[in-house]
């Protein structure tokens, strides 16, 4: 959800350190150390403006690493907004069917592949049976492709259904 | 002066029976195509231009316009009530409208993004048809150093959408300009970050982000969130119409976006998104209810739409005068006047008047079918949000996927999709703003070739970037973007200090 | 008897899978609306139309200047002579610049369809008249000679490398900025933020016609009809380069499928149908095919790997 700023909250000075915030701290510290690295074998070529092409990234780096240092203070601290459980499985769901539509795309054609998106990301707000909701999706999407590829000259890919018409 | 001749003769034509019915079906299918998450103004005109090819020349540009208009008008629809936006000239609209639909209010924020996108769109045309060609002589006066001004100043601005937390609206900025970084140097041709992958070497489309980022990231929240039955969102509460409070907030906002959008979408460097960066930022600041804005001000709505879409006209400024594409949509509508025999370029006034004031005549003739068209749906659309969530979302995706497909159907492609999605959930779960992860991809590569030309062309001498007096004048706004709130701060210890702590966490 | 109907039945099945073989797959590298989808259109229509082919198919693959469709081409298609590919002089600079593992040498080269002349512009009221004013000021500081084009390593910028090395000047030393499209650098050049513009001649005609630029040089090998200006061999730069689009086929084909391929293009080139879209395009007509394509190619992937090295751009 988005966070929003949260008036009631009491200002609790003895809040606990907080571990997912360290974890942002460090990857924010690893995005630096990469872009540096990358920079640094990647090369350069001088030029008139004496900005390279290597100036910005350095300067990147740079910020991103004190963002990273800030970071890890305020999760230190605790400073970090409070965040309410949630649950992983939806989230699980509609990725694996993000992930299905893209592996399937190239072989399966535009239908089935969105059919089982749609699918999965129902049955990730507790919508199912698969059995019914898959096809139901392949339905649905079907017709997409008929009125997007054939009525509006998009190139969406084709599978063994789309061949049909 | 035989301007408002031709432009009269224009109005005959357009008013014809049977134009106006065109204009209306242009209208329709624009807005149903570009209400789908995802598929953006310029989508939504590339797939429906071949419709109008059948038409006589003045029916075709007429629905042409009604499309055009139509898809900027739908993209702004379920950038307010679902908080997708489908290109990046929407995101700032998404920033308060969805806070006000999540409210309920999603019908007056739909109403005043209408009506304001309708005055925006009167005016700028007007400013069109009558000062093209003085626009144009001031934008081709701006260089590189006014630009890298410009850009300055448009940073200075994103902070008024960072929200609670500098700290976290800061590393969201740079997230985007390390995203910005990536693929082939224009400059050098040198690639960078690209880690030998040849799919990176033409960095991260802008549209993919946006679309990972609000849809997926949205969808995954919403999905995760444990109290969905409690978060229930009311499609409705009070009236779907504006209040006479909301006209009272939106009339303002809706001029000053005009006007800071028209000019800005007629540099040929601008590009729409800035506009409506920079009204957010004007409104944020003059309004009387700084407590509302983040969490649904009519004002941060009511500016970046008139902004949109003065700027939307304001890009025709070169376009038409100079046959300068400055945008996606742009250079898919010059594709579209080419079909019309319109050649875009400085004598287009000269050779073809009937053309160009058939063209100015049509838009704000489809401006008006808008209008008309939208607010009784105003009601209709607001439902979309009592759609089961489960069917709602899945839909959001199917569409969302289906323009990354559309417009680069490559694995890879779904791959980047995929992972900003999961980005974009972390980021919400966290607590960062999402709008300055955009802005940086947007706005850093731009920023920096920018800089790198002015040096270049003045062989490296640093004083180059202050020494005209326009780039001077944006530098100075942009300083005191940063310097007078600081000020304010410190001098106000009362009242105004209590009320920014307040906001400030 | 039903044996035979069977047979029958078979080699009519056969038969037709052969006779459609004349159907194309046509990948444009690049995404929809630029020259070399419209080339690759254009190339289905014509052929549909002519009926040289029954069945066109156009799909785009863009990125990286056409070297990751390349790269896709290549691995796919190979040995199958249904399959083409559009490309470009753009793809022999980005294959370099990208280090792209596959090169155009992986393809089978068909026949170059059209081309555009690079040409020279500055602002009207600039103090420099024609190309030798130009060279002039090169010579003297060719750093304060700032050069608007396309993207670095793009034909624009070889193009400068070649002028710069022509008259003497080290490649390296050139003050080139790069814009990303055509319409922002003619932005910079007619609000007289660069010493002069380099770019295809379409990009600039109606800049030149109305008299709001001034064309200084043309890189065609003979002045060229409809185009006021001198070429850069007339005016003592010796240059001439040429941004072509071209047609090839898929590695590993035989000779006589490749024959077959040739002479449905050539067919197709000199259809009327054709001419009219290149009239209508204002594309020129530059149609080579065969071993003198295939020699110009070769000449053409050479010169440009100096000098991008010349450039720099390219260790």
């Amino acid at each position: 959800m988005n966070v929003e700023p949260v008036p009631e909250e009491p200002q609790r000075k003895e809040r606990r350190p907080d571990g997912a915030a360290f974890v942002i701290a460090a990857v924010l510290a690893i995005i630096a150390v990469v872009i540096a690295w990358s920079t640094a074998t990647g090369g350069n070529s001088a030029s008139y403006s004496r900005i390279g092409p290597n100036a910005f990234p350095y300067a990147i780096a740079g910020v991103l690493l004190v963002l990273s240092i800030w970071t890890a203070v305020e999760a230190w601290r605790g400073e970090f907004p409070e965040r309410e459980a949630e649950n992983v499985g939806p989230i699980i769901w509609i990725v694996a069917g993000l992930a299905g539509q893209m592996l399937l795309l190239k072989t399966t054609g535009f239908s089935i592949a969105t059919g089982v998106l749609f699918a999965l990301t129902a049955r990730g707000f507790g919508r199912g049976p698969l059995w019914m909701t898959v096809p139901l999706g392949i339905v649905i999407s079907l017709v997409i492709w008929v009125v997007f590829s054939k009525g509006l000259q998009l190139s969406l890919p084709a599978g063994p259904l789309e061949n049909l018409f | 002066m035989d301007t408002f001749a031709l432009l009269g003769h224009g109005f005959l034509v357009a008013f014809e029976l049977q134009n106006l019915f065109y204009a209306l079906i242009g209208v329709t299918l624009g807005t149903a195509v570009g209400v789908l998450p995802g598929i953006g103004p310029a989508l939504t005109v590339a797939l429906l231009l071949p419709v109008t090819y059948k038409l006589d020349p003045a029916g075709s540009l007429i629905m042409f316009s009604g499309i055009y208009y139509g898809g900027m008008y739908g993209g702004s629809t379920t950038s307010i009530l679902l908080n997708t936006p489908g290109e990046s000239a929407s995101i700032v609209t998404a920033l308060e409208g969805n806070k006000m639909a999540r409210k309920g209010r999603g019908g007056p924020a739909l109403a005043t993004a209408a009506i304001g996108s309708f005055v925006a769109g009167l005016i700028a045309t007007m400013g069109l048809a009558l000062i093209a060609p003085t626009i144009v002589k001031f934008a081709l006066s701006f260089g590189p150093a006014e630009y890298f001004a410009l850009m300055v100043l448009a940073f200075m601005t994103v902070s008024a959408a960072f929200g609670d937390s500098t700290l976290r609206g800061l590393t969201a900025l740079f997230i985007g300009l390390a995203l910005g970084l990536i693929g082939i140097d224009l400059q050098t041709g040198q690639a960078r970050l690209a880690f030998g992958i040849p799919d990176l070497l033409d960095g991260i489309e802008v549209t993919t982000l946006a679309v990972a980022l609000f849809a997926i990231g949205e969808t995954l929240s919403v999905a995760a969130a444990r109290n969905s039955s409690e978060d229930k969102v009311e499609p409705v509460k009070g009236s779907v119409w504006m209040s006479r409070e909301d006209w009272a907030r939106s009339w303002k906002p809706w001029l000053r976006g005009t006007f800071i959008g028209f000019p800005i979408g007629a540099m040929p460097a601008g590009g729409a998104e800035i506009g409506t960066f920079l009204s957010y930022s004007v409104e944020k600041q003059l309004t009387k209810k700084p407590e509302e804005f983040g969490n649904g001000a009519i004002e941060g709505v009511a500016g970046p739409e008139a902004a949109n879409n003065a700027s939307a006209a304001g890009t025709l400024v070169p376009l038409l005068t100079l046959g300068l594409p400055t945008t996606a949509t742009a250079a898919i509508m010059l594709a579209g006047f080419q079909q019309f025999g319109l050649q875009p370029g400085p004598l287009l006034f000269a050779t073809s008047p009937q053309l160009v004031w058939g063209l100015i005549a049509s838009l704000l003739v489809a401006n008006l079918m808008l209008l008309v068209l939208n607010l009784p749906l105003i009601g209709l659309w607001v439902r979309l949000l009592s759609v089961p969530k489960p069917w709602l979302y899945a839909g959001i995706l199917v569409f969302a996927t289906l323009g990354t497909i559309g417009a680069n159907p490559s694995t890879f492609e779904l791959g980047i999709l995929l992972a900003f999605g999961l980005m974009g959930y972390i980021l919400r779960r966290f607590g960062y703003p999402i709008a300055p992860v955009v802005v940086g991809l947007i706005l850093g590569p731009l920023a920096e070739q920018q800089l790198r030309r002015a040096m270049a062309i003045n062989q490296g001498d640093p004083m180059a970037l202050v020494s005209s007096p326009i780039a001077v004048v944006l530098l100075l706004l942009a300083l005191a973007a940063v310097v007078v709130p600081l000020v304010l701060r410190a001098r106000g210890k009362g009242k105004v200090l209590a009320q920014l702590a307040a906001d400030e966490d | 008897m039903r044996k035979l109907l069977f047979v029958l039945g078979c080699a009519v099945v056969v038969l037709a899978g052969q006779a459609s073989a004349a159907d194309y797959k046509i990948m444009a590298p690049a995404s929809p609306g630029g020259g070399w989808d419209q080339t690759a259109r254009a190339m289905q229509t014509v052929l549909q139309d002519e009926k040289i082919s029954s069945n066109v198919q156009v799909y785009n693959v863009p990125g990286a200047g056409g070297t990751i469709g390349l790269a896709q081409f290549v691995n796919n298609a190979k040995g199958d002579p249904s399959q083409l590919i559009v490309g470009g002089y753009v793809m022999v600079g980005a294959i370099l610049t990208n280090n792209s593992p596959v090169t155009l040498e992986q393809v089978t080269p068909i026949a170059r369809l059209t081309g555009e002349y690079e040409v020279v512009v500055v602002p009207a009221n600039s103090d420099i008249k024609d190309m030798a004013g130009l060279v002039e000021k090169l010579k003297a500081d060719p750093g304060a000679v700032s050069w608007a084009g396309g993207s670095a390593g793009g034909v624009d910028h070889i193009t400068v490398g070649l002028i710069a090395k022509a008259v003497g000047v080290d490649p390296t030393k050139i003050n080139y900025i790069a814009y990303s499209g055509g319409g922002e650098a003619l932005a910079a050049i007619l609000g007289g933020q660069v010493t002069a513009g380099i770019s295809g001649y379409g990009e600039f005609e109606s800049q030149i016609k109305a008299g709001s630029l001034r064309i200084i040089g043309v890189s065609s090998d003979a002045p060229i009809e409809g185009i006021d200006t001198a070429t850069f061999k007339d005016s003592g730069v010796d240059v001439v380069i040429q941004n072509w689009r071209m047609v090839a086929a898929a590695p590993g084909i035989s000779d006589e499928q490749k024959a077959a391929i040739l002479a449905d293009m050539e067919k197709m080139a000199k259809s009327d149908a054709w001419k009219k879209v290149l009239a209508d395009k204002g594309w020129a007509d530059t149609f080579l095919s065969g071993d003198a394509f295939s020699a110009e190619l070769k000449k053409d992937i050479d010169s440009t790997s100096v000098v991008l090295k010349d450039i720099g751009l390219v260790k």
